[in-house]
Parts: C-alpha cells; structure tokens; sequence
C-alpha cells in the first residue's frame, strides 16, 4: 500500500514538472483537444441554437414526439458516433475522396455530431418552457420572426451558455468518437483523452496524471466561470 | 375606418369561449370593453393582437384582413407585462430599435415619454425587477413610444395607486387627441371606463350584450 501511494506521489510529482517544464508534446495534444472541441462546439451552437429556439417556441403537430426523439439522441454513445463517421470517411464510404479520415477534421466532424444533438435538445426544451413569453412580447412589440429568435437568445443568454459549456464538456471528455476517426496518431490527432488512455496501457502514469489534471483544471475553470457569471444575472 | 369583427367564435377544447356575430371597433376613438371574470375579453384582445390565431371568423382592419403589417401597427398591454432582462430604458426603447429608428431619435423619444410618465429615476433599473404598479406605466409608456394605431389594453390601471392612474388615464387620453390612435381597453372601473372612453362595449359569456 505505501508503495502504490509513492508511486502515485511519484507520477504526480513527475506531471507537474512536465507541466511547468513546459513539454512541447503534452501542450500540443492539449491545444488540440481544446482546438477540436471548442470547434464542433462553437460549428453545433451556430447552427443548432437558432434552430432549437425556432422549434421551441414554434407551435406544431409532434412537439412532444421531438421532444422524446432528441431526448434519445442526445445521449447516444460516441463510439457510436466515432463508427459512424468512420464509415462515412472511410476509403470506400461516402465521402471517401476527401481523405479526411485519421485528421484533425474528422474528430471535430465527428464531436460535432456528438454534441449537436446536446445543443439542440437543450435549446429546444429551454425555449420551449421560456421562450414563449419572450415571444409573445415580441410580436406584440412588432418584433420580426428573426428579431424573435435574437430575443429569445439574448434573454435566454445565461442558459444557452450554460449548455454550450455542457455540450463542451461532454466533447472534450469524450474518447470514443475521436479514438476511432483520429486514431490517436502521435504530433497528429492525439488529443488529451486517447493519450491518457493509451498512456494508461503503458503504463506511463506520470504523463496520464499529468493530461487528467489539466482536463480536470480546464473542467473546473469552465464551471467556475459560469457560476460566478450565472450569479450575476 | 374601423375594425370589424364578424362570426368570431372561439373554442378551448369543447368550451365556446368567445361567440361575437358582429362587432366593429371605431377608429381613433376609445372603446370600453367591461364585462365580469371569464367572459373572454383576454382572449378577444389575444386574438386581434395576432397572439392566438386559433379561432373561426373574419377580422378585418380598414377592410383588410390582420396580417403581419397590421400586427406591426397595434400593441398590446397585458396584464402581467413581461420585461427584457435589461434597463427600463432599454426596453422602452425596444419598439423603436425593430422599426430601425436612428439612435438620435430613439434617445429623444425615451426620454420625452419617461418624462411624461415621471419615471425618469426607473431609467436604470432591471425591467423584470420592476414593482407592479411601476411595470404597468413602463409597460404603457413601452407600447406608446412608437405610436401604434391601434393600442390594445387589459386591465392596465389594476392595482396601481391613484397618482399613477392619473397618469396613465392622461396619457391614454393624450395619445388618442394627438395621434388620432384607436384604443380599445378592457377595465373593471365603471367610472375609468366613463372617463376614457367614447363608447362602452360590456361582454358576458363570450357575447356582446346588446
Ligand atoms: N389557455 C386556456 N386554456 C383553456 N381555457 C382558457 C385559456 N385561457 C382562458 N381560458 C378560459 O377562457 C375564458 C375566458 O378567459 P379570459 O378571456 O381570460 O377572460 P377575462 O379576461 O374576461 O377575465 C375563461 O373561462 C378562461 O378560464
Ligand atoms: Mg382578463
């Protein structure tokens, strides 16, 4: 037992040097973890905030059956997802020719259908419970349909942000999608999950402890933020 | 130069709860819409409004049927007025923005109409922060600033105190001297309704009472 604590004690020791050492490795597979994340979740909320806040305050035949599916896809498993955009990008898929299989655009095509469905179902239910209100003062008020939805989104500013922020969350902690379409290849499309999974395997703790650090910092630091700004409101 | 309504009937699952064969609504003048709890005056002002579009009849506005351009020339002022999540300024100035008026403009006519409104010290306030009898006049200075033609009232001077109904009584009777605008106001006070307004309309049970 005592020996298992140093050891740990050791690989923890060992990860903060390689921290603040600066390691050129470990801070490019965390820039590309927060670049390919931060993409899919900035590409899923342009198009799928709109369109949730459109669906939500937009009376329809089949509310409530959206409601279930979205609910349903928005927890669907990311190898399920990695699989398929695998399939997709292979050689001899669909879009095969654009050779992006094992690149940096596939993991954020694929997070982004990770976390689309998050963003929508989130969107949606939130303006379907309050954004009625903000619309309905809008057309009062002569607003257009598209002044409507900026409304809506600026009022609604706060809870959106929120989501995102979980949609976030969900794609950086994610493994399986980017495992499959990026391949974790070493200076390519090795980001901070599949490392310290693979890191795990080879038993090389220092650097796993060191990426699970700092995904847990940048976990915190994100959640932190929105407490202190939702506090505000 | 009227709004008429004709076989308007509206329905919550079986329940009739409008049923007006037919009505018509003087321009430039203000009607008195009274009748007890229930008897479908929200739901009529809802309904000429553009908010609830569920219901079977004709509408018309100078004879032409509501339509978006329509909806954009009326307001309406509910009885539980929402507020944007921003200064009392700002939302006053909410109407103007979406009709595009200059910045200049805007900045002078908010300030004229929280003058007459004497809510002047409410400028930097959070709207949805705002007391009841205070959204009431924010709320009524809110649907005036851009001048509508026609302006829908529920129950505006409910539970507010008598300095504040003053106001609000002279400012609705201003708005229809000097704009010409229609008003058509849902109150329970006899004695407001006799003030106000040059014809009363009482309403039970979805039906005009003749
Ligand atoms: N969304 C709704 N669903 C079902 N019934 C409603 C709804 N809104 C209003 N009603 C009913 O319609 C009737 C008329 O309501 P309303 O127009 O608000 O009356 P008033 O404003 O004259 O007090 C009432 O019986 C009320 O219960
Ligand atoms: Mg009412």
């Amino acid at each position: 037992m005592v020996i298992f604590i140093d050891y740990i004690a050791q690989g923890f020791k060992e990860a903060i040097n390689l921290l603040i050492s600066f390691d050129k490795e470990i801070y490019e597979i965390i820039f590309l973890s927060l670049f390919v994340s931060t993409s899919a979740t900035i590409i899923a909320s342009l198009i799928f905030i709109p369109l949730g806040i459109h669906l939500g305050i937009k009376d329809f035949r089949g509310k409530r059956v959206l409601s279930r599916i979205l609910y349903t896809l928005m927890s669907t498993p990311s190898v399920v997802v990695g699989l398929l955009v695998a399939i997709l990008l292979s050689r001899r898929g669909p879009f095969g020719y654009l050779d992006l299989m094992y690149t940096p655009k596939a993991m954020i095509i694929a997070q982004t259908l990770l976390v689309s469905p998050l963003i929508l179902g989130l969107t949606y239910s939130l303006s379907k419970n309050r954004g009625k209100e903000i619309q309905k003062i809008g057309i009062t008020l002569g607003a257009s349909k598209l002044d409507i939805i900026i409304l809506v989104t600026r009022e609604l500013k706060i809870d959106l942000i929120v989501n995102i922020v979980t949609a976030f969350s969900r794609a950086i902690s994610e493994v399986g999608a980017v495992m499959i379409v990026g391949g974790n290849i070493k200076n390519k499309t090795r980001v901070i999950t599949t490392a310290i999974s693979m890191m795990n395997s080879m038993g090389e703790y220092p650097m796993a402890i060191a990426l699970g650090l700092v995904l847990l910092i940048i976990s915190f630091g994100i959640n932190s933020l929105i407490y202190s700004y939702s506090g505000e409101d | 130069m009227e709004i008429t309504i004709s076989a308007l009937k509206k329905y919550y699952g079986d329940k009739k709860i409008l049923d007006i064969d037919g009505l018509s609504i003087e321009k430039g003048k203000i009607t008195g819409l009274i009748g007890p709890n229930g008897s479908g005056k929200t739901t009529l002002l809802r309904i000429i409004s553009g908010l609830d579009m569920d219901y079977a009849g004709t509408i018309k506005y100078d004879g032409s049927l509501l339509d978006e351009g329509i909806y954009k020339k009326m307001t309406l002022v509910t009885q539980k007025p929402y507020f944007f999540k921003r200064k009392v300024y700002e939302n006053i100035e909410h109407p103007l923005k979406v009709r595009k008026v200059n910045k200049a403009v805007r900045k002078k006519k908010v300030e004229e109409i929280m003058y007459r409104f004497e809510i002047q010290d409410l400028r930097n306030k959070k709207g949805h922060l705002l007391s009841g009898g205070e959204s009431q006049k924010v709320s009524l200075a809110r649907a005036l600033i851009f001048e509508p033609e026609l302006l829908l009232l529920d129950e505006p001077t409910s539970n507010i105190d008598p300095v504040s109904i003053k106001i609000m009584e002279r400012e609705i009777l201003n708005f229809n001297r000097e704009t010409k605008g229609t008003v058509l106001i849902v109150t329970h006070n006899i004695e407001q309704a006799e003030r106000l307004c040059h014809k009363i309309i009482p309403l039970d049970g979805g039906k005009v009472v003749e």
